[in-house]
């Protein structure tokens, strides 16, 4: 298996002279632009910017004064409030114009272009950024990959993906058309130097000698992410603007095939070149949960082990592999959900307050929570796999009935785990994660359950287990965007019956926008620079060093999960666990299901 | 017992003095032996039987609330197996009379019609009329022959509510204790305001009150005590973590209490012109419901504990001053055609009048946990809407991430809480959230619980909760004596100020949102209305 994750082209453990002069060589490839220009640049561009974004407006990539890199790389959309603009930009008169039609020329790469996410995700995000007018005014798309295709060819696969928000269907086609006039395709080996040599001259040729950005989306397999990162920086990275690179998972599958690929990819290209994408913290309620803790004086005095007695991170879907199951019988459920999205929403959760919105002041607070954590324990999780089950006449198929499923596998389709943070906040508080597979429902939440009211003067009305009786705030991602706090209400009437009523905002009754696709933020900050959403490396490493033990023991000892059947709510085992740290699943408990 | 939990059943009786004869000493009803065995009133609730009067009951008050909230306190269940309602007043009526004048006002809940005309006749048959003078000891005692029959031999309770006149309460509490009292189980008055219209004449007629009653015999009614939502409010603190932590000046700015009616007077100005919108709103409705608000944990949901702590938050509070003070008066006022009346244009209503109509105030409680915060009440008639509501306004978030998306006043974005009373019931908390989409944009949007989505019973009618508990001896929603004093403490030195120096009121138009004076007012505590903001 380990060699599948010998990310280097070159022997991944033998470094030799030449790769490094290779790299140096690189890095002056990317510093060719000259200070001056690049700042004067960015300068123009905020001029420039199409619609000012009201984001955070960080100085997010000028605040790398440090790395030559991050020079080239701090181009980025980001519009400067005037005051906060930097001094450099004096030193000369810009090159450009600074009328409204001349901006940096950007070209996005897809790389894996006839692939799922691709068609799926990728083409629709981009083209709802250009629908909304996100997108600079000169950008292009080009789809790479080894299948032989026109332009026209492609324009036809992706023009099948594309639509328009519910909300405002104006022009749809006309925008459609548009957008389908800048997307191209090229046709090479994942491989080859001269493929993307070739590639990067079309860019060129439809960059027009203007000061260009280029951005790489790999959706591509993990075994030949590094060969295309060679490849496309060595022979098509930007020689007057910045290039960035977005990864998805997987990163690696433990601490060691990570920590290679993160060697590898740096061989080719500076840490804040590297965008690595967790499309979770792209969700809305995800964005959200900073504002909820950090704009309401009502939320952040409660949060902490003093109010807290559980959180918990639900994620659930209601298939299978369904044919699929390729790909995920090498990682699990816990690679594949558990060590990413959920983690960084807990990380995100349970962060202290940051010096200020910036990605880095956020992810270094993220960092901190990663830090502070105990190594799972293989008794602090119970793992499961979907069996066969049929239901009103109709059969759904066990995980192993999928044919690209070996028979005997012992990969776990369901995960629950409790996690603990040893900080002052957290203390003892016990932080329940649950993924599965072909469970009874989609869904993604987030679960925070108070501490029972001390000296409950209502007392008798809630039974023996004041427990039962908690506030329970729900943000819930997905589906049906929603946020809810659970409280203790007297039933309307005589007498003095109470029950749990709630505190609701349901999105679709409040806001009658569409919610964009993660995908949509995701790639908007990426041409932005803004790094806030994007895992920086040594959060990725104290991830793994969280799971790798565990991953490790429950494959050496072979440990059988228990098998569920196919869209039921998992395991029983989940329940023996939480019972074990006092806490009750919220999402089972009969009133929410 | 006491626990509201226990109010549906309708338990009697606790070991209260049966009635005040006893201590007179005047007459010779056998009293010495009940009180020598008052164990056996409780034992067997069966075999008692209440009687409840209604004294005025052709007046308005009885007719729309007292009579409807019996039947439906019957309808459901909530009342003894043996009871009887006696309308008490001086016109000449038969029992077929009042039958017929009370069936008018009787309704079902609009969610069980079943059996609605039939339970409706049911209650008709136990009610009762007799005619006599509120001054008679003799036509009381004609009643008492009358309950008696009915008793038929049952341990009998008996309630008497006055719904009358101010004058001629003493006047009907004598009659009705030295005449009608019950003879074995307990007897109580429920009165309403006013109550007095200073401390001194409030404490004569307690003073006079208690030469015939007990104070635990007298149930001084408040009806805002018994609307849902502010029988709610201790729920709400008590009963839920995340609220209590959040409870006192550390995190609130300032709390506002909002009463306000969307019409006035309407030719019924000659009572009200005598009390003013401070006496008939303010210093009960409005202040019970801010003690209610502000008080300390009590020891437990029994009356005399809630109570306690009630009395402690009006002893800490700062008796009203004349500049925290904005009086107004309604104006006549032309829109689309129509005309409405001047508050001086009601017939019952002295044309020179100076009694307010519309009242703001700020008010401080000096304890530990409110030091500081102002609390801003506000009551009024004539206004553009019709509304009761308490709003919670908290501080802003200390080195708030965010500041840039909220402007240059971050006071203007907090959080607040507002729990609406009526109409319309509902809790909603206001919390900053991200608006969906890309970029970051911020606004104020509520977590919200919608009574009327939520719960689909039809929420009762405060005087039934208050019946109830009257005959259930709950008193938690009664005012106690001390409290009505130190409620008249506060606003009796301002009220008498307004009259001496002849305060002129501010005049805002019929259907407005009322005299810009209270903004003012608002402004100089660094608040700013909740209700009249621009996202109402």
């Amino acid at each position: 298996m380990a060699s599948q994750f010998g990310y280097c082209s070159s022997s991944s453990t033998t470094f030799t002279p030449s790769s490094f002069k290779n790299e140096t060589h690189l890095s002056s490839r990317f510093n060719i632009v000259p200070r001056k220009s690049h700042s004067s640049t960015s300068i123009s561009l905020i001029r420039l910017r199409i619609r000012p974004r009201k984001h955070f407006q960080l100085k997010s990539s000028s605040g790398h004064p440090l790395n030559a890199v991050s020079l080239q790389d701090g181009t980025a959309g980001v519009p400067l409030a005037k005051n906060d603009m930097e001094p450099q930009g004096k030193e000369e008169s810009l090159p450009f114009s600074q009328s409204e039609n001349v901006g940096p020329h950007l070209s996005i790469t897809i790389v894996g272009a006839s692939g799922d996410l691709a068609k799926k995700k990728i083409f629709p995000a981009l083209f709802a950024l250009y629908y909304e007018d996100w997108l600079p005014e000169n950008f292009i798309v080009f789809g790479y990959a080894r299948t032989k295709m026109t332009d026209e060819e492609l324009r036809n696969m992706i023009s099948r993906t594309l639509t328009c928000r519910i909300d405002q269907r104006e022009n749809c086609e006309d925008k459609m058309d548009r957008f389908l006039k800048r997307c191209f395709y090229h046709s090479g080996q994942y491989d080859s130097e001269e493929h993307f040599a070739e590639l990067n001259r079309k860019l060129q040729e439809k960059e027009a000698g203007k000061l260009s950005n280029r951005l790489f989306y790999l959706s591509i397999p993990p075994n030949i992410f590094v060969n295309v990162v060679k490849c496309a920086s060595l022979r098509a990275s930007s020689t007057s603007g910045w290039t960035r690179v977005i990864v998805e998972k997987p990163f690696g599958r433990d601490s060691e095939s990570s920590g290679e690929l993160t060697r590898c990819l740096k061989l080719y290209l500076t840490e804040d070149q590297i965008f690595r994408i967790d499309h979770y913290l792209g969700k809305e309620l995800v964005e959200n949960l900073s504002v909820l803790r950090f704009s309401n004086l009502v939320f952040e005095p409660l949060w902490s082990r003093n109010y807290i007695r559980n959180v918990q991170l639900i994620f659930s879907e209601d298939f299978g592999t369904e044919g699929r199951g390729g790909y995920f019988d090498n990682y699990g459920i816990i690679r594949d959900i558990m060590q990413n999205h959920l983690l960084q929403i807990l990380a995100l959760f349970a962060m202290e307050t940051p010096v200020s919105l910036d990605a880095e002041d956020i992810r270094n607070e993220k960092v901190k929570v990663l830090r502070s954590m105990r190594p799972l324990q293989l008794e602090d999780v119970a793992v499961g796999q979907y069996k066969g089950h049929s239901k009103g006449g109709k059969s759904y198929p066990a995980y192993t009935d999928d044919p690209t499923v070996p028979n005997n596998s012992l990969t776990p389709t369901f995960a629950a785990a409790a996690l603990f943070i040893n900080n002052a906040r957290w203390d003892g508080v016990p932080f329940l994660m649950k993924a599965g597979k072909a469970l009874h429902t989609k869904r993604a939440e987030i679960r925070v359950q108070f501490r029972h009211v001390p000296g409950n003067l209502y007392k008798r009305n809630f039974g023996t287990d004041l427990d039962k009786a908690t506030n329970d705030l729900v943000l819930r991602v997905q589906p049906d965007e929603a946020i809810y706090l659970k409280i203790n209400n007297k039933v309307p009437g005589l007498g003095m019956r109470l029950d749990r009523s709630d505190l609701n905002l349901l999105y679709r009754a409040r806001y009658s926008r569409e919610i964009p696709d993660a995908y949509e933020r995701l790639l908007l900050d990426a041409v932005e620079g803004e790094r806030r959403l994007f895992i920086r490396s040594d959060e990725l490493d104290a991830a793994w060093a969280l799971f790798t033990p565990l991953l490790k023991e429950l494959e050496q000892k072979k440990i059988v999960p228990e098998l569920y059947p196919y869209g039921s709510r998992g395991p029983v085992g989940a329940h023996y666990l939480a019972a074990k740290h006092n806490v009750r699943w919220g999402d089972l408990s009969g009133e929410d299901s | 017992m006491q626990d509201g939990a226990m109010a549906t059943t309708a338990t009697p009786i606790e070991n209260e003095t049966p009635f005040k004869r006893l201590k007179d000493g005047l007459l010779s009803v056998p009293s010495s032996i009940e009180y020598n065995e008052p164990v056996a009133l409780d034992i067997n609730e069966k075999e008692s039987a209440v009687s409840i009067t209604v004294v005025g009951a052709s007046g308005d008050l009885a007719k729309k609330k007292i009579f409807p909230a019996l039947f439906a306190l019957y309808y459901e269940d909530c009342l003894p197996k043996h009871f009887t309602v006696y309308g008490y007043a001086r016109s000449k009526m038969t029992d077929a009379e009042l039958r017929n004048m009370v069936s008018k006002t009787l309704t079902c809940r609009i969610d069980k019609r079943e059996n609605c005309s039939e339970k409706m006749e049911q209650f008709l048959k136990r009610c009762f009329y007799h005619s006599g003078q509120y001054d008679s000891q003799e036509n009381f005692a004609e009643l008492d022959k009358k309950l008696k029959e009915h008793e038929g031999g049952r341990v009998s309770n008996r309630l008497f509510y006055l719904s009358i006149p101010p004058n001629i309460f003493i006047d009907s509490v004598r009659c009705a204790s030295l005449s009608a009292s019950s003879g074995n189980g307990w007897t109580r008055v429920i009165v309403e305001k006013p109550f007095g219209r200073d401390s001194e004449s409030s404490a004569a007629l307690t003073k006079a009150l208690k030469q015939y009653l007990e104070e635990d015999q007298i149930f001084r009614i408040d009806h805002y005590l018994g609307k849902e939502l502010v029988e709610n409010l201790s729920v709400l603190r008590f009963s839920n973590l995340i609220f209590e932590p959040l409870w006192s000046r550390q995190y609130i700015r300032n709390v506002q209490l909002i009463f306000s009616e969307d019409f006035g007077t309407e030719g019924r100005g000659g009572y009200f012109d005598n009390y003013g919108i401070i006496r008939d709103i303010m210093q009960n409705h409005l202040l019970q419901i801010l003690a209610l608000f502000a008080m300390e944990t009590p020891v437990s949901l029994d009356a005399e504990d809630i109570r306690n702590e009630k009395v402690k938050v009006l002893r800490s509070m700062r008796p009203l001053q004349l500049e925290n003070v904005v009086v107004g008066q309604y104006k006549s006022h032309t829109k689309g055609g129509v005309t409405y009346p001047a508050y001086t244009d009601d017939k019952t209503v002295p044309k020179d009048s100076l009694t307010p109509t519309f009242a703001a105030a700020a008010v401080f409680i000096d304890n530990a946990r409110w030091d500081g915060v102002p609390f801003l009440v506000k009551a009024g008639k004539a206004l553009h809407t019709k509304r009761a509501e308490i709003r919670v306004q908290f501080r802003h978030v200390p080195g708030n991430l965010y500041n840039r998306n909220f402007g240059t006043d971050l006071d203007r974005a907090t959080n607040e809480l507002v729990i609406r009373v009526q109409p319309d019931e509902a809790i909603y908390l206001k919390i900053n959230n991200k608006v969906p989409g890309l970029g970051m944009r911020l606004d104020r949007s509520n977590l919200n619980l919608h009574y009327a989505a939520r719960y689909s019973k039809e929420i009762p009618d405060a005087y039934e909760r208050l019946l109830l508990d009257a005959i259930a001896g709950e008193r938690r929603l009664f005012i106690r004596s001390d409290e009505l004093d130190a409620a008249w403490a506060l606003f009796t030195p301002l009220l008498k100020e307004l009259e001496e120096k002849k305060i002129i009121p501010e005049y805002y138009p019929h259907g407005s949102r009322g005299p810009v004076g209270a903004h003012y007012l608002a402004a100089r505590y660094n608040v700013r209305w909740g209700d009249v903001g621009a996202d109402q």
